[in-house]
């Protein structure tokens, strides 16, 4: 048996496992307890504090993380430019996500992300790949096609199969950590733009149907936690962004296992209407997740 | 005076001269990129033809440091260069050394060398470069280039295939300490041609010693020249010779006239086996000030006669030949190539790139790539940027930073950042946005400055734009471009590179901190 089949039939089993676990819990949450929030929001401090504070409000990262447990943290790491300039996930955060997940008895954090630009450049210049390292995670290379796997997408309407990277289809937990802003071609980046860095054929997206795509892929997987980053914010030239003036400092976050909730969020905090985001809508059409903000218990902490 | 003397200068230079050869390989065979570009620069600031450009025609405190080190080496101790520092120098004595333990009978015999084709070569070329603007010379004959094409060729994708292996191995297990590096092999036109200069060394080397180093060779040409009035010597003490010849036998430049104790030391490449193998000590390694001895004509070999005639006039019209029609013949392609930033115009490009690869197996984003005949006959394997690979990523100016001959000047991040080397080009029939009424912008996305940028477009569609004034052709639009098979977004080639715009952003008026949460 090669490496590929091997990988592919532990897959096959672990995920029809998973689902199985899953399918006893409402929104990820373990144990099936139900969590006191479907959303949390918290402003005014720092990416790190603001996190403790956020997933405190549910529990702890021990209500997402179990003892042993493969945790991947999916920052976006799309490009080659320094963590002012917003174009990808605060180090910070992304650091402090890691120290939780230890502390809840992760067995491994392993972070990876599949960039726009030269992955090394863009692990080392995000400030992501030092802030990991001093965590105690670690970099997973995702600048090649023999990491991803082929994977179906039985939900999906335009997306019927990609490939996923292989760290992610290995892991028990699934923590998706976008950066909030604009994008030239989508609107709008946050949960469920970012999970495009799972795959490796993003052009498929691009040439069929990029917002019914990104949706598409949501089904396939939701991830265990959603943590929003809207320290920097892109207000304009996103998603690369050309200058520090393309960012402004909004000092807030948002925490949630519901994917579509978060950008529904996410979308008013950087000042547009869900709806506006196609591929947001479509998502809450297809009941990936809600986004009807209104009738949804969402807890607001000002750090 | 004892034996050991000359023994131990000869290791040293066997010494020296693999020492060499490893580190200027470790430079071609690192796709990790972990050699400082620091490092990089001062090992090839030795290599005589690229430093010899670089020097003269851009100058630079390294390059002509170096120059002057290797100039000064020659006039002191003759053509040391040719059995240290020049790799195919040495790669043509481990050859022969091979060979001769499979063929122990094989002899040197002295002959006087085809000098005249080695200079007739460098004038050749220097009107080249100073005329026609070709570096057809430098391209296919200098050493270090020859090697730097077939390790970048031949050894690297071994060297990739071995790493993606056990990167996979290691990955198995959670090590992610090596990662997988894609495998591109070049054009197979070029590789032909790298292969031959190889076979035909090979085939020299084997056959006929350091032939290659005192014909065709230009690096051997400019230091023959320096070496004629070296300082110290190989030279024969008539009391001491005892007439064996054994020194002649050994000799791998065949440039020693035992019958006559002459040593032509204009061909000598020093290698010192000469000293080595006389038994009476008659060899001698010393100063000779005031021009030393002078080769005396001696009788042509009949054979090489033949050879030359046969091989070696065919060869250099061969050579002179393409310099001549060169600027006629353009092979033609999709479009005309693109020159790295930095290149300045592909026209100074081409007059100065020996098409060493030193900026194909360092670039990072892979986006460097040897041509074939897309800059026409004179510039074959020139590197050219490919987008298919990858595209120029914004911050880097490795190529600069490394080019040996000043091909690609060293240029700082913020200026680089603004050379325009193309113009992008959208086909709005062929954009998704419009053929297929779907959002998509992935070539607006990867723009680094924001010339493609995206417009309103029916309904809530977004539509891709140019502004050629802030483009600078790095390729990002068309390499992400998902149309297939023609990309809808192209570069365009500026032959003369020009500068673009600063892209100048306001700070947005809103969303600076936030007093309450919008839901």
């Amino acid at each position: 048996m090669d490496r590929r089949t091997f990988v592919k039939r532990s897959l096959g089993a672990s995920i029809a496992f998973g689902t199985f676990m899953k399918a006893g819990s409402l929104f990820g949450a373990l144990g099936g307890a139900e969590l006191p929030y479907d959303l949390v929001a918290v402003k005014g401090g720092e990416a790190d504090s603001m996190f403790d504070q956020g997933i405190g409000a549910l529990g702890g990262m021990k209500s997402f993380v179990r003892k042993g447990d493969k945790v991947v943290v999916k920052p976006n790491i799309g490009w080659d430019v320094s963590p002012e300039r917003g174009g990808n996930t605060n180090p910070k955060l992304v650091a402090r996500i890691i120290r939780h997940c230890l502390e809840a008895g992760a067995k491994e954090v392993n972070i990876v992300d599949h960039p726009c630009d030269e992955w090394q450049r863009c692990y080392t210049h995000s400030g992501i790949e030092k802030a990991v390292k001093d965590a105690g995670g670690k970099m997973v290379p995702g600048g090649s096609p023999s990491y991803y796997n082929k994977v179906s997408v039985n939900n999906g309407k335009a997306l019927k199969s990609t490939e996923e990277h292989e760290v992610i289809l290995e892991s028990d937990v699934f923590i998706n950590v976008p950066v909030l802003k604009c994008h030239s071609g989508s609107k709008l980046t946050a949960g469920l733009k970012n999970m495009m860095g799972n795959v490796w054929d993003r052009e498929y997206w691009h040439r069929t149907d990029l917002h019914q795509c990104i949706a598409d892929f949501a089904t396939y997987r939701k991830p265990t936690l959603n943590v929003l980053d809207a320290y920097y914010v892109m207000k304009q030239n996103g998603p690369r962004g050309v200058s520090v003036n393309d960012v402004v400092t909004m000092k807030a976050q948002l925490i949630s296992t519901d994917i579509v909730a978060l950008d529904a969020a996410g979308a008013k905090l950087y000042g547009i209407q869900p709806d506006d985001v196609r591929h947001i809508r479509i998502a809450a059409e297809m009941k990936i997740g809600r986004e009807d903000l209104e009738n949804l218990r969402i807890k607001r902490i000002t750090v | 005076m004892t034996k050991s003397r000359w023994k131990t200068t000869r290791k040293i230079r066997v010494a020296v001269s693999l020492s060499f050869l490893v580190l200027t390989t470790a430079i071609f065979l690192d796709p990790w990129h972990l050699m400082p570009p620091q490092f990089v620069k001062y090992l090839t600031s030795l290599q005589i033809v690229p430093v010899l450009l670089k020097s003269v025609m851009t100058g630079g405190a390294v390059a002509t440091g170096g120059l002057i080190f290797v100039a000064v080496m020659t006039l002191l101790f003759g053509r040391v260069y040719c059995s240290t520092i020049c790799p195919i120098g040495t790669l043509q004595d481990i050859i022969g050394k091979l060979s001769r333990k499979i063929n122990r009978r094989k002899r040197f015999k002295y002959y006087k060398s085809p000098q005249w084709l080695q200079y007739s070569i460098l004038v050749f070329g220097a009107a080249a470069v100073l005329f026609s603007g070709s570096m057809i010379i430098g391209d296919l004959l200098d050493p270090f280039s020859n090697y730097g094409r077939l390790t970048s060729g031949f050894a690297l994708p071994v060297i990739l295939f071995a790493n993606n292996v056990l990167a996979a191995f290691l990955g198995h297990f959670g090590i992610y300490l090596l990662y997988d590096i894609p495998v591109h092999i070049h054009e197979i036109g070029m590789l032909f041609f790298a292969f031959l200069f190889l076979a035909v060394v090979a085939y020299l080397s084997v056959t006929e010693g350091r032939l290659f180093c005192n014909s065709f060779c230009p690096a051997g040409g400019i230091l023959s020249l320096m070496s004629r009035i070296s300082a110290v010597r190989l030279v024969i003490r008539d009391d001491a010779c005892n007439d064996c010849g054994a020194c002649d036998r050994v000799c791998k430049a065949e440039c020693i006239d035992s019958e006559a104790r002459r040593i032509d030391f204009s061909a000598c490449v020093s290698c010192f086996d000469c000293l080595r193998a006389c038994p009476t000590n008659a060899v001698e390694y010393a100063a000779r000030f005031g021009g030393g001895v002078r080769t005396q004509p001696a009788e042509f070999d009949q054979g090489r006669r033949e050879f030359f005639k046969n091989v070696g006039v065919p060869a250099a019209a061969l050579l002179v030949a393409p310099g001549v029609v060169e600027s006629g013949i353009v092979v033609s392609s999709s479009r005309q190539p693109i020159s790295p930033p930095g290149s300045t115009s592909v026209g100074r490009f081409t007059s100065l790139c020996t098409a060493c690869h030193l900026c194909v197996t360092s670039c990072p984003t892979n986006v460097l790539k040897p041509s074939f005949l897309e800059y026409g006959l004179a510039g074959m394997s020139q590197p050219m940027m490919k987008y298919e690979y990858g595209f120029c990523n914004y911050d880097c100016t490795v190529c600069g930073d490394i080019c040996p001959t000043g091909a690609i000047m060293k240029t700082h991040t913020a200026a680089k950042k603004l050379i325009q080397i193309g113009n992008a080009r959208l086909n709005k029939d062929e954009c998704i946005v419009v053929a297929k009424k779907k959002d998509c912008s992935a070539c607006s996305e990867h723009c680094p400055t924001k010339a493609v940028h995206t417009v309103p477009y029916e309904g809530t569609l977004l539509l891709p734009e140019v502004d050629d004034s802030l483009c600078i052709g790095c390729g990002a639009c068309e390499n992400a471009c998902p149309v297939l098979p023609k990309k809808a977004i192209i570069v365009n080639p500026k032959p003369v590179h020009g500068t673009a715009k600063k892209p100048a952003v306001a700070k947005p008026k809103t969303g600076e901190g936030i007093k309450e949460f919008p839901f």
